[in-house]
């Protein structure tokens, strides 16, 4: 799991979802089951990780089951890129 | 499901759980499942209407299949046996007739011989028509989409039930002065029209696993979870279906547990509450506000314990059979917002919605050439989903009305959530444990005074239980 990924994710769901840009999140940290992300910032990360780093995310994938930490997020884009 | 038929169904799991191998799994389930369609189907005034609903119910999911499936999977060695246990349930049903015996098979008397034959003949020509024709292209997933939502709104609609009723009335030759929406009560068809939708749309977007008739068929009437869900993911059910039995004793010990706390949520508690949760009655009878917030306090537990009680007795069952089924509920009334509430509140129908209505209509807002103000988007999505999401439950004033609350408390909720997260997360963890025990009562209110409109029949009856509620009427 590269930091080339890990963190700009990371810097991105702590300054514009969770509005904290001093935030550091745990790889392993629940976004989605714990209600930090919800179904519409889960959007605004599907445009982002799409625009940065070309790879498709499908709407019926934005939930927990398909990813729900930034590690998991981050072996989704790697393993499509 | 009657307390008799969840524990036919559990000897049932327990027996093909214990001696069923891998290769016989799923022609049993199959069977069982097929067979549980007209089980479970409830009677109807309409002649033979309940045993031909649930043979339109084994149709549509042979139709799923055909459409859903790639041309070079359609193959006759794999598919056939599938077809012939579907095809031999509903004659062997018929056959029942003859008898001479009141069998608990079937709702009523099966109708004649030459009738389901004819029936069958006729279907498997048209499906295997359509089978060596079609090529599963986009235009024909389209057109089963918009039948399946066709189909949903007649069955929804009250008006148009009742015309189908009267239709079907004159067919069979009965009063159609007695046509009623009440006559269309077709078992199941909310969750398995949403299962047929979800293959439908993945098939479109090519996530959609290879998938044998049998094991699609399966997963769409899968006996545990057809008259209240959950609504499962085609692939992560198939996963399980294909995995290797292998049941310990400590697995057969937590269905059994998860199976007992089910039947004591639904037969002990809901159905004791159930004797004094608020409906059109007893919202004529009480006169003060203490006993109608009474009756929604009740009615607000009664719905909760009956259905995820439900839900237990559906996922117990399904995993004396190896299969895990997803959670619907998870302490929804433990959350501090209305946000975390439907996050675990019927969970598998909000995924539904989100996966294919809120995330597909916010991307093209997003997207779009003129892209409006996020506030605007938000209350229109939110907004949108929960009015159809109360429309699912049924095509009234009162389901919409519920929607409409609960889409305008999440969009406050939204709003506030992003005006106060930084303020509220440099707050002491104290403070934060206070603000969530607040959040959790304020919402655990908002959604009992929602349940008003759930509970009654009419704006009109659930105005005047909220002037009660606040001591004015």
């Amino acid at each position: 799991m590269s930091d080339e990924i890990i963190v700009p994710l990371g810097k991105y769901i702590a300054a514009e979802i969770l509005k904290q840009s001093d935030r550091v999140l745990n790889v392993d940290e629940p976004l989605i089951s714990s209600g930090l992300i919800d179904s519409f910032h889960l959007m605004d990360l599907a445009l982002f990780v799409e625009d940065t780093f070309g790879v498709p995310i499908d709407d019926a994938e934005l939930n927990a089951q398909t990813f729900d930490s930034l590690a998991q997020l981050a072996t989704l884009i790697e393993s499509r890129r | 499901m009657t307390l008799i038929h969840i524990l036919v169904f559990v000897g049932i799991a327990a027996f093909l759980g214990l001696v069923t191998s891998d290769r016989w799994r799923v022609p049993f389930l199959l069977a069982v499942s097929a067979l549980a369609v007209y089980v479970l189907q409830p009677t109807l005034p309409i002649r033979f209407l309940d045993f031909w609903l649930p043979t339109a119910t084994l149709t549509l999911a042979i139709l799923g299949w055909v459409v859903t499936s790639p041309p070079g999977q359609r193959s006759w060695r794999e598919n056939g046996p599938a077809a012939a246990i579907l095809g031999g349930t509903v004659l062997a049903l018929g056959l029942t007739r003859y008898l001479g015996l009141s069998l608990p098979l079937t709702a009523s008397r099966p109708p004649q011989l030459v009738s389901v034959l004819a029936l069958l003949a006729s279907l498997s020509g048209a499906l295997l028509l359509l089978g060596r024709t079609s090529r599963s292209g986009k235009g024909l997933l389209v057109a089963a989409s918009f039948f399946v939502l066709a189909l949903f709104v007649v069955l929804k609609v009250p008006a148009l039930a009742a015309w189908a009723s009267a239709g079907l009335r004159s067919l069979t030759r009965q009063s159609t002065e007695l046509a009623s929406a009440l006559d269309l009560r077709w078992l199941g068809f909310s969750y398995i029209a949403f299962r047929l939708l979800h293959t439908f749309r993945d098939r479109q977007s090519g996530r959609l696993p290879a998938v044998s008739l049998g094991e699609y068929v399966v997963y769409v009437v899968f006996f545990p979870a057809l008259t209240a869900g959950p609504i499962d993911r085609i692939e992560r059910f198939i996963s399980d279906l294909r995995r290797p039995l292998a049941l310990t004793t400590d697995d057969r010990a937590e269905s059994g547990k998860r199976l007992l706390v089910g039947l004591f949520k639904k037969f002990a508690v809901a159905d004791t509450l159930a004797l004094i949760a608020l409906n059109n009655v007893n919202a004529l009878q009480v006169r003060s506000a203490g006993w109608t917030w009474i009756l929604l306090y009740a009615y607000a537990f009664q719905i909760f314990y009956d259905f995820s009680g439900y839900t237990d007795i559906a996922i117990g069952i399904a995993g004396l059979l190896g299969i895990r089924l997803p959670e619907n509920f998870k302490a929804p009334y433990m959350r501090p917002n209305l946000t975390q509430f439907w996050n675990n509140w019927h969970m598998t129908l909000t995924q539904w919605f989100r996966a294919y209505f809120f995330n597909p209509v916010t991307r093209a807002l997003r997207t779009g050439q003129h892209p409006l103000p996020i506030p605007v988007i938000i209350l229109f999505t939110q907004l949108m989903t929960m009015v159809l999401i109360g429309l699912w439950h049924g095509v009234t004033w009162n389901f919409v009305l519920w929607g409409i609350w609960h889409g305008l408390g999440l969009f406050v909720h939204n709003r506030w959530s992003d005006r106060t997260k930084v303020r509220f997360a440099a707050l002491r963890p104290g403070w934060q444990r206070c603000l969530n025990v607040g959040g959790t009562l304020l919402t655990f209110h908002y959604v009992a005074l929602g349940w008003v409109f759930f509970a009654l029949s009419d704006p009109g009856a659930s105005w005047q239980v909220f002037l009660k509620l606040v001591g004015v009427s």
